[in-house]
C-alpha cells in the first residue's frame, strides 16, 4: 500500500493556509503548515513532504530565500515546489532575476493568487505522480 | 603760479583773486551783457577750448545766437544768482553735461549788472551713472517699488508697472494684494520699525487678476537716520517655479500611486484568495454537512470582507493628494483624545496606554485630522507590537515635547521591537509584519501626512526591547504653512469677489 502523501504549505496568511490546506486535504494529502520561511525549512527537514506550496512575499525572510536554501540542501533539493503568490506570474515574475543565481533551477510550477482549484489540483497531482514515476524508473534502472 | 606781491594790501587781494580764479575746481568765465566772454580760467579753456573774442553761446553750445531761455540774460535783468543743468559741447565737439552757477558781478549792491560770472562743473560721469542706475532700476528682471511711511508707492520699475499697472501714488497693499487695508505681518512695516532687511514669500494679484507668487525683500532706503522715510521692496517672481514645484509634487504623488497599485493588486489578490478559500471551505462544509467547516469558511469570508474595508480606507487616505488643513490646535488635547479612544482596546490586549505630556507645549497650526490619523496608526502598531511580544503585559506611552522650536509626538512601546531589516522596510508600500491583519499602508500614510506638515518621522527600535516612533514638526515651518494657507484663502476670496 502506498504511503499517504504529505504537503507543506508556507504562507504568512492564515486564510491561504486554510484554503490551500483544504484543497490538498481533498486530494488526499496530509497537510503541514508554516507561517514563515524559517519555520517552513524546519518542518520540511522534519517531515520531508511530497510537495511544498510556497508564498513569496512574507515578512522577515522571503519565500525565495527559503526556496534557494531548499535547493541547496541535499536532503530537500528533490522536493517539488509550487510557488503560490500574488505576484503576477507571467508578466512580473522573473524567477532567475529574483533568485539572482542561474544555478538554482526554477520551481515545478507557479500559481497566481487566487488559485483556480481544479487546475491547481490537477497540477499538484501531476507533479507528485510524475515525480513518483520518475523515481520508480530510476530505481528500476539501478 | 602767480608770485606773491610783497608791497601793498591791494596787491595781495588782487593776487588772491587771481589765484582763486585759476585754482577753483570749476570752469569759470566772466561774461558781459553782449554775451562776450571777457575772461575765463584755464579749466574753462581746457574744457571748452579757445574762447577769446567769442560769444558764450558759441563756446558753450556752438550756437550762432543766444540760447532760448538763457539764464544769464535773466541774471543780467534781475541781478539774482541762478543754478542750471545744461548740455553743450566740449572743445572736442563731444556732448558735455554740466551744472552752471550764475552770479552777478556788480560794483555795489542793487547796481546794474555789467558782468556775470559763470562757474560750471562737468557732470557727464554723474549723468552716465544716473542713466545706468535708471536703466538698472527699470530693466532688472524683478519687481521694485519704493514706498513711503504711508505705504504709498512713490516709484516702481518697468517690470512692476507691466505686471501691476500704473501704480505710483497708490497704496502698496492695494496694488500688490488688492486689499483695502495694510497686510498683516507686513514686511515693509517691520523694516520701517527696525531698519533691517526682511525676506518673505508672498502671494499677490497681478493687474489681469492672475496670482503671482514672489519672494519679497524689504530694505531701508537712504541714509541711516532715526526714522526711515522710505523702504525699497524688491521681489522675484517665483510663480513659474511654484507651478513646477506643484507639478513635481503631483508627478511624485502619481508615481507613488502607480507603484502602490502593484502592491495594492497583491493585497487584493490575497483578499480574493481568502474569499474564495472561505467559499470553498463553506462548500465543503455544506457537502459534508460539517458545521465546523461551515463556521471556518464563514469566518474567512467575514475576515476578508473586513480586510477589504480597511484596505480601501487606508488606500484612499494614502492616495489623497490634499494639503493639510491647518487649524490652531493643542497637541496635548489631540493626544488625550487618542488615549480616550484606545485605552479600552489596549487594556483588552493587556496593554497599559498612557500619556506623558509636556505642559510647555502650546497650541500650534496642525491638521487635526491628519495628526489624528498618524497617532492612531502609531498607537495601534504599538499595541500590536506589545501583543506580539512574549511578555503578557505591555506598555505604550504617547508623549509630547517642545524643544528648540520643534514640536514632537513620541509613541513608544515595550513590544517585540524590530530588527534592522524590518526597520529598513517599515516605510515601504504594503510592507507589513502583521500578516493578513495589516494593510502595509499605515506607516506610509503617517509619513506622508508628516511630510505634508514639513515635519519628519524617525524610528528607534531593538528586537525584544521595543520601538519608539518620533514625529517632529518645526514650529516655524508650521507657522509659515499656516500664513501661506491663510493668505491663499484670502486671495482666493478676493479673486472670486473681483468683478
Amino acid at each position: 500500500m502506498s504511503k499517504i502523501r504529505s504537503a507543506l504549505i508556507v504562507d504568512d496568511e492564515p486564510d491561504v493556509i486554510a484554503y490551500v490546506g483544504a484543497v490538498l486535504e481533498g486530494c488526499g494529502f496530509t497537510v503541514h503548515t508554516a507561517d514563515s520561511s524559517e519555520n517552513g525549512l524546519k518542518i520540511a527537514e522534519k517531515v520531508s513532504p511530497d510537495i511544498i506550496c510556497l508564498d513569496i512575499m512574507m515578512p522577515k525572510e522571503s519565500g525565495l530565500t527559503m526556496y534557494t536554501k531548499l535547493r541547496a540542501n541535499k536532503e530537500l533539493a528533490g522536493i517539488p515546489v509550487i510557488i503560490i503568490s500574488g505576484i503576477q506570474t507571467e508578466e512580473e515574475f522573473d524567477f532567475q532575476q529574483l533568485v539572482r543565481d542561474s544555478d538554482v533551477p526554477p520551481p515545478e510550477a507557479f500559481f497566481e493568487k487566487p488559485i483556480n482549484v481544479s487546475t491547481f489540483e490537477k497540477e499538484v497531482l501531476h507533479i507528485v505522480d510524475h515525480l513518483k514515476a520518475k523515481r520508480a524508473r530510476k530505481k528500476g534502472v539501478l | 603760479m602767480n608770485k606773491l606781491p610783497r608791497k601793498s594790501v591791494a596787491g595781495l587781494e588782487d593776487w588772491m583773486c587771481r589765484s582763486l580764479f585759476e585754482q577753483v575746481p570749476f570752469n569759470v568765465a566772466i561774461i558781459d551783457r553782449d554775451y562776450n566772454i571777457v575772461s575765463a580760467n584755464s579749466n574753462f579753456s581746457e574744457y571748452f577750448g579757445p574762447w577769446k573774442g567769442k560769444k558764450c553761446y558759441k563756446v558753450y553750445k556752438n550756437l550762432s545766437q543766444p540760447c532760448l531761455g538763457c539764464d544769464a540774460r535773466l541774471t543780467f535783468e534781475d541781478g539774482q544768482p541762478r543754478l542750471s543743468d545744461e548740455s553743450g559741447v566740449d572743445q572736442h565737439g563731444k556732448e558735455a553735461h554740466y551744472v552752471v552757477h550764475i552770479a552777478p558781478l556788480t560794483k555795489r549792491k542793487g547796481g546794474a549788472v555789467k558782468y556775470i560770472v559763470e562757474m560750471s562743473r562737468d557732470v557727464v560721469e554723474t549723468k552716465n551713472w544716473q542713466m545706468e542706475y535708471q536703466l538698472l532700476f527699470e530693466r532688472v528682471p524683478c519687481y521694485i517699488t519704493v514706498i513711503d511711511r504711508n505705504y504709498t508707492i512713490i516709484r516702481a520699475n518697468e517690470n512692476f508697472r507691466k505686471n501691476f499697472g500704473d501704480v505710483v501714488g497708490r497704496k502698496c497693499f492695494e496694488v500688490y494684494k488688492k486689499r483695502k487695508t495694510k497686510c498683516p505681518n507686513c514686511p515693509a512695516a517691520r523694516t520701517f520699525r527696525d531698519g533691517q532687511v526682511h525676506r518673505s514669500q508672498q502671494t499677490g494679484i497681478k493687474k489681469g487678476g492672475e496670482k503671482a507668487h514672489y519672494v519679497l525683500t524689504t530694505s531701508p532706503l537712504g541714509r541711516q537716520t532715526d526714522q526711515i522715510a522710505h523702504v525699497i521692496e524688491m521681489s522675484t517672481d517665483i510663480t513659474d517655479v511654484k507651478k513646477l514645484e506643484k507639478e513635481v509634487i503631483e508627478a511624485e504623488r502619481l508615481s507613488a500611486v502607480g507603484q502602490t497599485v502593484a502592491g495594492l493588486a497583491h493585497s487584493i489578490k490575497n483578499i480574493l484568495m481568502g474569499l474564495e478559500g472561505g467559499m470553498y471551505i463553506m462548500g465543503r462544509g455544506l457537502e459534508a454537512n460539517d458545521r465546523e467547516k461551515l463556521d471556518q469558511g464563514w469566518d474567512m469570508l467575514e475576515r476578508n470582507f473586513n480586510k477589504t474595508t480597511s484596505l480601501v480606507r487606508d488606500f484612499l487616505s494614502f492616495a489623497k493628494g490634499k494639503m493639510p488643513e491647518l487649524e490652531i490646535v493643542d497637541p496635548n488635547e489631540l493626544v488625550e483624545e487618542i488615549i480616550g479612544l484606545y485605552k479600552t482596546v489596549a487594556a483588552e490586549h493587556g496593554v497599559n496606554l498612557r500619556a506623558d505630556l509636556d505642559t510647555k507645549v502650546s497650541a500650534v497650526p496642525l491638521d487635526p485630522k491628519g495628526v489624528h490619523t498618524c497617532l492612531t496608526n502609531l498607537v495601534s502598531n504599538a499595541i500590536d507590537a506589545c501583543e506580539m511580544s512574549d511578555s503578557k503585559t505591555g506598555e505604550v506611552c504617547i508623549s509630547t515635547s517642545d524643544k528648540n522650536g520643534v514640536l514632537s509626538f513620541i509613541v513608544s512601546d515595550d513590544g517585540t521591537g524590530m530588527d534592522s531589516d524590518i526597520k529598513k522596510k517599515v516605510f515601504t508600500t504594503f510592507f507589513t509584519t502583521k500578516g493578513g491583519k495589516g494593510t502595509g499602508l499605515g506607516l506610509l500614510t503617517t509619513r506622508k501626512i508628516v511630510k505634508e506638515h514639513g515635519g519628519k518621522i524617525s524610528v528607534r527600535s531593538k528586537t525584544g526591547t521595543g520601538t519608539t516612533f518620533r514625529i517632529s514638526f518645526p514650529k516655524s515651518r508650521l507657522n509659515m504653512l499656516y500664513r501661506e494657507e491663510k493668505s491663499e484663502n484670502e486671495l482666493e476670496t478676493q479673486v472670486r469677489e473681483r468683478p
